[in-house]
């Protein structure tokens, strides 16, 4: 389980980091174009694909993401990875398949890493108004700019219910409990996140809200 | 469940992006009809909801703990279109916030979760509802079916569009579907089985927010044919992915023809060991289908066991609890 409230990209980019001052359109075009890149590289040259690697990682440390946390995520990250890589050939009783599963892997971990440094360069809020700015539609965009904003208050609400739990059952219970009692969990957080967001809605009326969104910078 | 970068090719991802693009602007057109200013903060919070809820873990005894994923539920909470967005959204905040899955797959992501687990899972679960007289049962019934056919619809989806991104006789994709196929039908019980939990706790405490005229769902309705057309290409993509292996032995002469030339020198490699199943008598001509889901599926519990077998070596709790017990 990844401490999600605690992790620093989660609460967006350090201030002082020098990507901080790029404008979001190039970091997202940046990012895309070494994903691109990724792509058009042949899967299996294997210079080309860690030179690519190497670029990106220098550009996390450049933002100065932690190195650990890059380190922890990419090994979660490639535990997923390899699994799948694996199953192309694995699937063909190991005679061949090879080369997808290594294309697969090499565009996996570069597509991953570009998508750290964007967030990690651009925080949330400006990605969501370069995206509008880009054409995404206003509604699509608030429910995103509405989502971020609770997303943080809900992950709060269940790691006070998660402590909850530890303190009845000490993590001792077996399976068929701990299933059910996960699922309660969930069922409990619906019911409070509806009624939380009949509250809000209720909010928002009371301050004029009328279904059209307006931002600061119109 | 999230597709990388690298997994599909740039036609792929542009033709699925293309049809999810199209899903998700259905959606926004749908819901303007309705009662709009309440869909922003409705939308936003249950998917803020649905990713939270992906964070609790359902443990299944290995490393990589089980969790939701939440499409139908979302269909079933907010209804078939509100539901897509709600998923729309947790699949965006993935990739641009914790860069968990492609960013040009995205649109095969927001298909596979998002329109086949929402305005699919919607779909089947209102026409399996009414054969119950109970409505609660119904309802679950209808999450259990849903979870189910949506996760192995969506993995079929994706063997498709595997199978589109590589040129035919890159190897041989009756196996890698048999694979997938046999895997996701076990995600999709643990999925079946997480929906069905959480939907009998709710309609336990609050009825009305799955089954009455006050819940979300009943706002934003879908019409009979298109609930039809919906279920009915979510259970085809199903009967498609078991039929799969049978079929193409009968009828993909050129997938054979490559298979003859490209692997003939690699058939007595050291691997061989899966590699001459078809040899066994059994397993020949009309069975070899049966023979390659039976490959896929020896091969997924072993790839499980050899987790489970990781896991208890690595696995710090299993310590602390053997220390605890003496």
């Amino acid at each position: 389980m990844i401490p999600v409230v605690n992790d620093s990209l989660a609460r967006g980019p350090a201030a002082r980091s020098p990507g901080y001052r790029l404008s979001p359109t190039l970091a997202l075009g940046l990012s895309v174009a070494a994903i691109t890149l990724g792509m058009l590289l042949p899967p299996t040259h294997l210079p080309s694909h860690a030179a690519l690697v190497c670029v990106l990682l220098a550009a996390l440390s450049l933002a100065r993401v932690p190195f650990g946390m890059v380190a922890r995520r990419l090994a979660i990250f490639l535990g997923f990875a390899l699994l799948f890589a694996v199953s192309v050939p694995l699937s063909q009783g190991f005679r061949g398949g090879w080369e997808i599963a290594q294309g697969i892997l090499f565009r996996g971990v570069e597509s991953f890493l570009s998508g750290l440094w964007l967030v990690s360069v651009v925080p949330f809020d400006r990605l969501l108004a370069t995206l509008r700015r880009l054409g995404v539609p206003t509604i699509l965009v608030a429910i995103l700019a509405f989502m971020y904003r609770f997303l943080f208050v809900l992950w709060k609400e269940l790691d006070t219910m998660r402590a909850a739990r530890r303190a009845r059952t000490f993590d001792q219970a077996g399976l068929i409990f701990r299933w059910r009692n996960s699922a309660q969990m969930i069922g409990m957080l619906l019911i409070r996140s509806l009624g939380r967001s009949e509250r809000v809605y209720g909010a928002m009326c009371a301050r004029g809200w009328d279904g059209t969104v307006r931002t600061l910078d119109e | 469940m999230h597709v990388q970068d690298g997994f599909l090719s740039p036609e792929v991802c542009a033709a699925t992006g293309a049809i999810a693009a199209a899903a998700v602007g259905y959606s926004v057109y749908k819901l303007r009809d309705g009662v709009s200013d309440r869909v922003v903060p409705l939308t936003g919070m249950t998917a803020a909801m649905i990713f939270a809820g992906q964070m609790v873990n359902f443990p299944i005894g290995l490393p990589v703990s089980g969790h939701l994923i939440g499409g139908v539920l979302a269909g079933m909470i907010l209804g078939p279109w509100a539901g897509c967005l709600a998923v729309t959204m947790v699949l965006v905040v993935q990739r641009f916030l914790f860069s968990d899955g492609g960013l040009f797959t995205l649109g095969a992501n927001i298909l596979h979760m998002a329109v086949i687990g929402s305005i699919g899972g919607y779909a089947i679960v209102s026409i399996v509802r009414r054969f119950f007289k109970k409505p609660k049962v119904g309802a679950i019934v209808g999450s259990v079916v849903a979870s189910w056919l949506t996760v192995v619809a969506a993995s079929a989806l994706f063997c498709l569009e595997f199978r589109l991104s590589h040129p035919a006789g890159a190897f041989e994709f009756r196996n890698i579907f048999a694979l997938m196929v046999a895997i996701h039908s076990l995600i999709g019980v643990g999925e079946a089985l997480i929906t069905a939990a959480i939907v009998s706790f709710v309609l336990a405490q609050r009825p009305d927010l799955i089954l009455g005229q006050t819940s979300a769902s009943a706002d934003t309705a879908m019409a009979g044919v298109g609930r039809v057309t919906a279920a009915g290409i979510v259970v085809a993509l199903c009967i498609g992915a078991f039929l799969s292996p049978f079929k193409s032995t009968l009828d993909d002469g050129l997938e054979h023809v490559s298979e003859v030339q490209g692997f003939a020198e690699l058939r007595h490699s050291a691997w061989a060991f899966f590699a001459d199943y078809d040899k066994i008598p059994l397993f020949s001509g009309q069975w070899q289908g049966l023979s390659v889901s039976v490959a896929g599926v020896v091969g997924t519990l072993s790839v499980l066991l050899l987790a489970l077998a990781f896991g208890r070596a690595v696995s710090p709790r299993s310590k602390v609890a053997e220390a605890g017990r003496e």
